[in-house]
């Protein structure tokens, strides 16, 4: 594998995870999250931490970082959120909301960096975290684990929200959240529980990203575009069309750099992020619904020529 | 809602005492820090005013008054800075028979240039004021552009998703100034010829004055718009585009003008704000500075009203520039363990929005409720039908 495929393919399941964050939390709440910025930020950081002091690979601090994501998750849902929700807000106060939470986080990153370079003597401005890995068959193993990791996360998300009762009352809540509260179900919990997932993607996804990309405290806010993208691209209303959303945002990105660049010239690299940003504006021309409204069974039908319901 | 007369006397006069506070505090800070800090840092606070007076009245233009979520500011603000700073300076040099093609530029080149076209300005003052009216209008013509560009798609998509588009637009240009060196020197600033060098000393007393008066006419004009049929039929897309429709108003050509208005506006303050600082590098136009402080300053002033706007922007200036003052005396403790008070203005910034939203959705000062006609008006017609 060239080495531009293992960062890409990091990179890819670091944005799927993001965008899947933006994703789940804005099908049960309406609100586009921009704290995922600074949460993932703040992911990376945890880790960069852990490693540094600590020892060891970043693959065993994850669950940390995860469980410090809901923290922050459920900070804002309980903080501001709930409230907001409660009042009825409209879906721009909701957006402004976050990136107020986003700005408080981002502040208290880039204190903590400064605490970090005092107290511990650490270097944590450009930090570079593939320093910290290990080969595996040849390759980095982030470039195995990370993919794997992802998938399992959509995988676990899928048993969870299909086959528990409390994903299918999640389910509910999405699908019509008056009817879902008229039979019994405490949307407050669905909310919750949302923020707690989507913040813990956040910032494991940061903790991934930071893997591929240089990791500085305005990494978040760097990125924060092609997370949106991912999402917009999937849809916003499939939690599965946001996480292949972000992991085709990323893999475009990385192999689309990579064939242009060979083509006209190393210019190219400076203008990466248009990339899928062009990809996300075609998509969206064509199905305005993002990936999620893509008709596949109509397409399959039309290709296998069966005509719907013939075989019965 | 409801309008009874009652109800909205009672609003006036609560919106006009809180005004009236809010200006309080502002002076009374204001002559604190004259007294113990004095002049100079009067100027800084006001030249950051005014410059931000600008570009968040635009914002409020876009947002407050026709509903669009400009989440993209420093797209505009950005058209108007690499406006000034690539086109006048280019002129002048083909003028004085200097390089001015990709070379003006360069790092290597663009550094002896500017100098001899800065002894040109400051030899002749009415060179100087017709840089700067040439900078002015170029800087709004390409805001203008700007604003025309990103209408297109304004008036197709709906509210998060046209937010999200503005924000990769904005950060999109910031790439292109950063690559391309050509266009404002890439990663490396250029200098930006300095039309006020004719004052010498007084410079920077000049320049403060000039922003300030330009953001007064802006503050004029604006609310001249706002009252016009053209604000009133803003006004009323935003709350319902339907029935604005309905009511035979060009939804798409009022809030393709008001865009173009708003981004033409934002520009000129990229392009004094150039000026003023001298130089001119695609990395100074970050979306945090440009786009999420307006935000910040609009929500705090509250949104939809010009005049809440500016108070916002002057209290919020001045608590960032304490912040900046007292930094040792306030926040010892923080710098005993290292860290950098200057991060508390994020601080300020995510509090005072978070605040805003959580206890007063309006904002300082509110934006009032004003019948379409004025009362007496209203009145004669009333009487005519009785």
């Amino acid at each position: 594998m060239a080495p531009w495929m293992a960062s890409g393919l990091i990179y890819s399941s670091s944005l799927a995870l993001l965008a899947g964050s933006i994703t789940i939390i804005n099908i049960t709440t309406r609100t586009f999250n921009f704290a995922v910025a600074s949460m993932a930020t703040f992911g990376f950081y945890i880790a960069f931490t852990c490693v540094e002091l600590y020892g060891g690979y970043p693959y065993q601090y994850y669950p940390l970082v995860a469980l410090f994501g809901s923290f922050l998750g459920l900070v804002c849902y309980f903080g501001l959120n709930r409230h907001l929700l409660r009042r009825k807000a409209a879906d721009i106060t909701l957006m402004m909301s976050t990136l107020g939470y986003d700005l408080l986080l981002l502040s208290f990153i880039q204190m903590y960096v400064d605490y970090l370079s005092f107290t511990y003597r650490l270097f944590p401005r450009r930090v570079t975290m593939n320093i910290y890995d290990f080969e595996l068959f040849g390759v980095r193993a982030a470039a195995i684990i990370l993919p794997i990791v992802a998938l399992a996360f959509l995988v676990t998300l899928h048993i969870f929200l299909t086959r528990t009762k409390f994903g299918i009352a999640m389910r509910a809540t999405i699908e019509n959240p008056v009817l879902a509260g008229a039979s019994g179900i405490n949307s407050d919990r669905v909310y919750m529980v949302a923020w707690i997932i989507g913040g813990g993607m956040a910032s494991l996804g940061g903790a991934f990203m930071a893997m591929a990309i240089t990791g500085t405290p305005v990494m978040g806010m760097y990125t924060i575009p092609l997370m949106f993208a991912g999402a917009i691209l999937g849809g916003l209303n499939s939690l599965y069309g946001g996480m292949i959303g972000g992991f085709l945002i990323g893999v475009t990105e990385y192999a689309g750099v990579f064939y242009l660049s060979q083509r006209f010239g190393p210019w190219v690299q400076g203008y990466r992020m248009a990339i899928p940003l062009m990809l996300m504006a075609v998509t969206l021309l064509f199905f305005p619904r993002g990936l999620a409204g893509i008709p596949l069974g109509k397409v399959w039908r039309g290709l296998t020529g069966k005509k719907r319901g013939a075989s019965l | 809602m409801k309008s009874d007369n009652n109800m909205m006397s009672g609003l006036k006069n609560l919106s006009e005492r809180r005004e009236i506070w809010v200006a309080l505090v502002i002076v009374i800070l204001l002559t604190y820090l004259l007294i113990s800090r004095g002049v100079p840092i009067i100027m800084t606070i006001f030249i950051d005013f005014a410059v931000f007076a600008i570009i968040t009245m635009s914002l409020n233009v876009e947002v407050g008054y026709s509903g669009v979520p400009q989440f993209g500011r420093v797209a505009a603000v950005i058209a108007g800075a690499f406006a000034v700073g690539a086109i006048p300076g280019r002129l002048l040099a083909m003028y004085m028979g200097l390089p001015f093609g990709l070379d003006y530029a360069s790092d290597a080149i663009n550094f002896k240039i500017v100098p001899q076209i800065n002894e040109l300005l400051a030899s002749s003052f009415l060179l100087s004021v017709g840089f700067i009216l040439f900078s002015i209008i170029i800087a709004a013509l390409s805001g203008a552009a700007i604003g025309w560009l990103i209408s297109r798609p304004a008036i197709r998509l709906k509210e998060a998703y046209l937010g999200i588009s503005l924000l990769a637009f904005g950060d999109f240009l910031m790439w292109v100034g950063h690559n391309w060196s050509g266009l404002v020197g890439g990663s490396v600033p250029i200098y930006v010829p300095d039309p006020f060098r004719f004052f010498g000393g007084n410079r920077f007393t000049v320049i403060v004055m000039v922003i300030f008066v330009i953001a007064v006419l802006i503050y004029f004009y604006l609310q001249k718009v706002v009252h016009s049929p053209f604000g009133r039929s803003m006004r009323m897309i935003r709350d319902n585009d339907v029935s604005a429709a309905a009511a035979g108003i060009d939804v798409v050509k009022v809030r393709t003008q008001s865009l173009v208005i708003g981004s033409a506006l934002a520009a000129v303050a990229g392009g004094l704000y150039v000026i003023y600082t001298g130089t001119c590098t695609a990395f100074g136009f970050q979306k945090l500075t440009w786009t999420f402080w307006p935000w910040a300053f609009m929500m705090l002033g509250g949104i939809g009203s010009n005049v809440g706007v500016l108070l916002g922007v002057f209290l919020l200036t001045i608590l960032r520039t304490m912040i900046v003052i007292y930094r040792s005396q306030w926040f010892g403790f923080l710098m005993a363990v290292g860290i950098d008070p200057l991060w508390l203005e994020f601080t300020l910034l995510g509090a005072v929005i978070i605040g805003v939203i959580l206890f007063m959705p309006h904002g300082l000062v509110p934006e009032r409720i004003e019948p379409m006609l004025p009362g007496k008006n209203v009145k004669k017609i009333i009487d005519r039908r009785q």
